[in-house]
């Protein structure tokens, strides 16, 4: 603690206001931060609304204020400094600082007003929503976060702390301005591994999986209220804002009472609600006086607008029928969002259906569309070379590919007899050697010899399962035991070069091939993961994510054919980059196309 | 006999719903013949006398066990490009409309509703489909083959609305909400389609929507992953599609999906009594007598002397 007063004490010393751009960990919590108090003067301010009591390395209770904004914040920076000064105080352990703390917090600490963002259906729109409402909050000077109380979704990232969370908080987060995206954002990830069982990550990890029924009946009334509750208060006490994103439909009559992701939540954090409905489908109009009038009214009254997103074409002939709705539903439409082209990862399958395909570049990439499909977002810098993607549902799918991919999925065992059982395992074995193909995570693991599931674990039923042989490589599933873990790695074959990735999956896999990559460590002795086989075209991997960096993806085209020359679409841009781009075109399309003024004063007024 | 199947948004599964009632009443031997006012679509199908309709019908007629035929899509709306859409009529080019020339819209419907008389003398049950939504409080004064048919005959409608991507009673509900009022007791019944899982979950929500609206669910239909013929760019294209041609490999689905109705419950015979207007007299929350239908075979409101002329409606039950 006396390192902390030190480093105060030079802080005021110097008297510097600012963001500091120039130190390496720029901005450590949030773009345009405030770095005037590297080390927070108040240590330990010992207050319960910033931050708590938790044990250190050595048994000792420590105060634990990481999540904390507050000395960040640009306002606050140059007013304790000022009155530092001005009060000449020169010590961190002058007692005057104390009151100078309940001063600045009295002046620029209130507890965050909520917005929720509810869909008349799955892929309304919700999540693009959510992050367009952050980026314009976060442009305009507010501090601002995502939160979704539970999210069914099979694309997952690892936070900082090595949390599991729901990949479209992360990207939200991103949108918002944040560095570091946390398990509060997400507190409960539901991951579907079959049709009525879902493992339920709680707070970044694995807490037991559930059936449909025992989750509604047991989880949602048990720990699920209180785990939603503690978490979307913790985010309220450290943003201005904090937008909330709802799942599936509100108006689920039948389950109405046991749904802790929409209404219940609102109430919860004391949010208003906005809807939204996603035109392109047609009778979004009913749609949204459906779901309006089917929520009950102590729970209506939240609703403060509707937003009519994804037209295409003119948005006039849209307006006229916003008016008889809001007639009819006595809720203003507070937007009409025109259709944005933006490249934006997708929160679940449903905006897989019906799909058969995506980009017009000119290598065609065979993705394997298992039922379970997971982490499938991992294929999207792909487009960012001259690539396309086909989704292979049938060995015909698999005609004149260029490469194929196998993705991770949430049920290696069941997609891989889905996969035997569709003829598609025949197709690859007939275009091994000809064509690159690449396994990521599940897929990889059935490009083995062997999955051990002989606990049942995996797939629910005990077996051993032959894999498709192409690796001699063997998976065993044994405890209830996730691997999480970011990564980053170096390319061992080709020119070599950067790689990034994340690795979240349920068993091991015993390797006896070639690595692909090098993970490096900051600490300790790297190692190597994935198996390669150059002149058979074969490539696996668990790293989620490997081709954000250009390093591995072009290696990986220049199998096809006599050798691809692959050169990046979007020029030398990162993944990364081109979210930043997206982000912005969404936010503009949002802010162009809501009624801003109304929105903001739906976020101050909150319920 | 006869029914329309309504939409609660594009791709809820009108075409497959009511091919699955062609083979239905079909292997029942009751006659059926698919029905659809107009069809906007890419997708057509050449008749053996040279017309042109939408595949959709197409499909419909070979489970029904009939040959495709003009009339089962007297108009055929296809986008050619540049905004502007050719509209087929009778299975022959009627008009090119678009960019500020306008569809003769009165025309078109009056040679629909002719079409739909012919096929009511000539067969047992007509099963119409609807098109896209009914509820587009921006299109309905324009409407043909929802609102348009139901004002100009007697026919009377159920729903079917889709599950799989949540929201299904706020569709159904809202839908029947924004229906013209003189429309609603023609509402006779909803379906939910594509659903996995326990079906039993759903009760709660089913009950509570036949109370607010007076219809009555006529089943929850599986999800099942087939190919069907595509519609518009909104249709699912995922499922198996196995057989030597097209048609084999349809008519092989639509008897899986047959099949699956009649096990899973579907209420065939609540159906048939909609369709031949002898619906419960059940009393409508709103006041009006479910009983009615047999003495309006013409509905006044939007009603023009053409159509009276053309005596459309009266045959139909």
């Amino acid at each position: 603690m006396d390192c902390i007063r030190k480093r105060v004490n030079d802080e005021i010393e110097r008297g510097w206001i600012g963001s500091n751009l120039e130190c390496p960990y720029h901005p450590c919590h949030f773009w345009g931060q405030d770095c005037t108090f590297c080390y927070c003067p108040f240590y330990p301010c010992e207050d319960e609304d910033l931050g708590c009591s938790t044990r250190g390395k050595n048994g000792k209770p420590v105060w634990n204020c990481s999540d904390c904004l507050l000395i960040h914040r640009k306002e606050v920076g140059s007013y304790v400094m000022s009155e530092i000064r001005s009060r000449g105080i020169a010590d961190a352990r002058d007692p005057r600082m104390k009151d100078l703390f309940q001063d600045a917090k009295k002046r620029f600490w209130r507890m965050g007003k909520a917005l929720m963002v509810v869909g008349a259906t799955s892929d309304a729109g919700k999540s693009v929503t959510v992050a367009a409402i952050c980026r314009i909050l976060h442009r305009r000077g507010y501090l601002v976060a995502p939160f979704k109380s539970q999210n069914m979704s099979l694309n997952s990232k690892v936070t900082r702390n090595g949390s599991e969370i729901a990949m479209i908080q992360t990207l939200q987060s991103q949108a918002a301005g944040l560095k570091n995206p946390d398990h509060h954002m997400n507190p409960i990830l539901l991951k579907p591994k079959g049709d009525d069982m879902s493992q339920v990550v709680v707070c970044g990890k694995p807490f037991a999986d559930y059936r449909v029924k025992e989750y509604y009946d047991e989880f949602v009334p048990g720990p699920g209220i209180r785990i939603v509750k503690e978490h979307v208060d913790f985010m309220r006490r450290r943003y201005d804002f904090v937008v909330m994103e709802g799942a599936g439909s509100p108006a689920e009559i039948n389950i109405y009472d046991k749904d802790i992701a929409n209404m219940k939540a609102a109430e919860m954090a004391d949010a208003a609600v906005v809807l939204v409905v996603n035109v392109e489908w047609g009778g979004s109009f009913a749609y949204a006086l459906g779901t309006v009038e089917l929520i009950p009214e102590k729970d209506r009254r939240r609703i403060k607008g509707i937003i009519l997103n994804n037209v295409r074409g003119s948005t006039d002939s849209i307006r006229q029928g916003a008016k008889r709705l809001e007639e009819l539903a006595g809720v203003p439409v507070i937007g009409v969002i025109p259709h944005v082209e933006v490249s934006l990862p997708s929160e679940d399958s449903e905006a897989l259906r019906g799909v058969g395909g995506k980009g017009s570049g000119r290598y065609k990439v065979g993705v394997v569309r298992f039922p379970r499909i997971a982490n499938f977002t991992d294929l999207d810098p792909l487009f960012m070379e001259d690539a396309s993607v086909v989704y292979v549902q049938s060995p015909e799918d698999l005609d004149g590919v260029d490469a194929v991919i196998l993705p991770g999925t949430k049920n290696t065992v069941a997609d891989y007899k889905w996969m035997c059982a569709a003829g598609i395992s025949d197709g690859l074995k007939a275009l091994r050697g000809k064509v690159p193909i690449l396994g990521i995570c599940g897929g990889y693991r059935m490009m083995g010899s062997v999955m051990d599931d002989s606990v049942g674990m995996e797939s629910g039923a005990a077996g051993i399962y032959e894999g498709l042989g192409f690796f001699d490589n063997r998976t065993v599933f044994s405890e209830y035991k996730k691997t999480v873990a970011n990564r980053e790695a170096t390319l061992l074959r080709g020119d070599g070069g950067e790689v990034t990735g994340y690795e979240l999956h349920m068993g091991q896999t015993e390797v006896g091939e070639e690595p692909l990559f090098r993970i490096e460590r900051m600490f300790g002795d790297p190692w190597n993961e994935g198996s390669v086989k150059e002149d058979e075209k074969l490539f696996g991997t668990y790293l989620h994510g490997c081709f954000d960096l250009p390093a591995f993806r072009r290696y990986f085209l220049s199998f096809v054919g006599e050798g691809a020359s692959v050169s990046g679409k979007e020029g030398e841009k990162s993944y990364k980059e081109l979210l930043e781009d997206s982000l912005d075109a969404l936010a503009d399309a949002f802010e162009k196309g809501l009624d801003m003024d109304r929105l903001m004063g739906i976020l101050e007024a909150g319920e | 006999m006869r029914v329309l199947v309504l939409g609660t948004s594009s791709a809820a599964g009108k075409t497959t719903l009511c091919a699955m009632l062609c083979r239905h009443y079909a292997r029942e031997g009751m006659d059926p013949v698919p029905f659809k006012a107009s069809n906007l679509s890419l997708n057509s199908y050449a008749t053996k006398d040279g017309g042109e309709i939408g595949m959709g019908q197409a499909f419909q007629a070979w489970s029904a066990g009939l040959e495709p035929e003009t009339d089962m899509n007297p108009v055929l709306l296809k986008p050619s490009g540049n905004g502007i859409i050719q509209a087929v009529v009778n299975g022959r080019p009627f008009q090119d409309y678009g960019r500020g020339r306008e569809l003769d819209r009165e025309a078109a419907m009056a040679e629909a509703v002719k079409a739909y008389g012919r096929l009511s003398a000539k067969h047992g049950f007509v099963i119409c489909e609807g098109s896209g939504s009914p509820a587009e409080l921006n299109l309905m004064d324009r409407d043909m083959a929802n609102t348009g048919l139901m004002d100009r005959t007697d026919v009377p409608a159920i729903l079917v609305g889709d599950i799989e991507r949540g929201g299904v009673f706020a569709a159904i509900y809202g839908t029947w909400r924004i229906m013209p009022d003189r429309l609603k007791p023609r509402l006779k019944g909803f379906v939910i389609n594509r659903f996995r899982g326990d079906g039993s979950i759903l009760k709660p929500g089913i009950d509570r929507i036949e109370e607010l609206t007076g219809m009555k669910c006529l089943g929850v239909l599986p999800y099942l992953s087939l190919r069907f013929p595509e519609e518009d760019s909104y249709s699912s294209s995922e499922g198996r599609l196995e057989g030597t041609t097209v048609r084999e490999a349809f008519l092989r689905n639509i008897d899986e999906f047959t099949d699956a109705a009649e096990r899973s419950g579907f209420d065939f015979d609540a159906l048939t009594r909609i369709a031949r207007g002898r619906s419960s007299s059940r009393r409508h929350p709103h006041g009006a007598d479910l009983g009615v239908l047999r003495d309006c075979r013409i509905h006044g409101h939007r009603l023009s002397a053409d159509y009276e002329d053309v005596g459309v409606g009266k045959d139909a039950a």
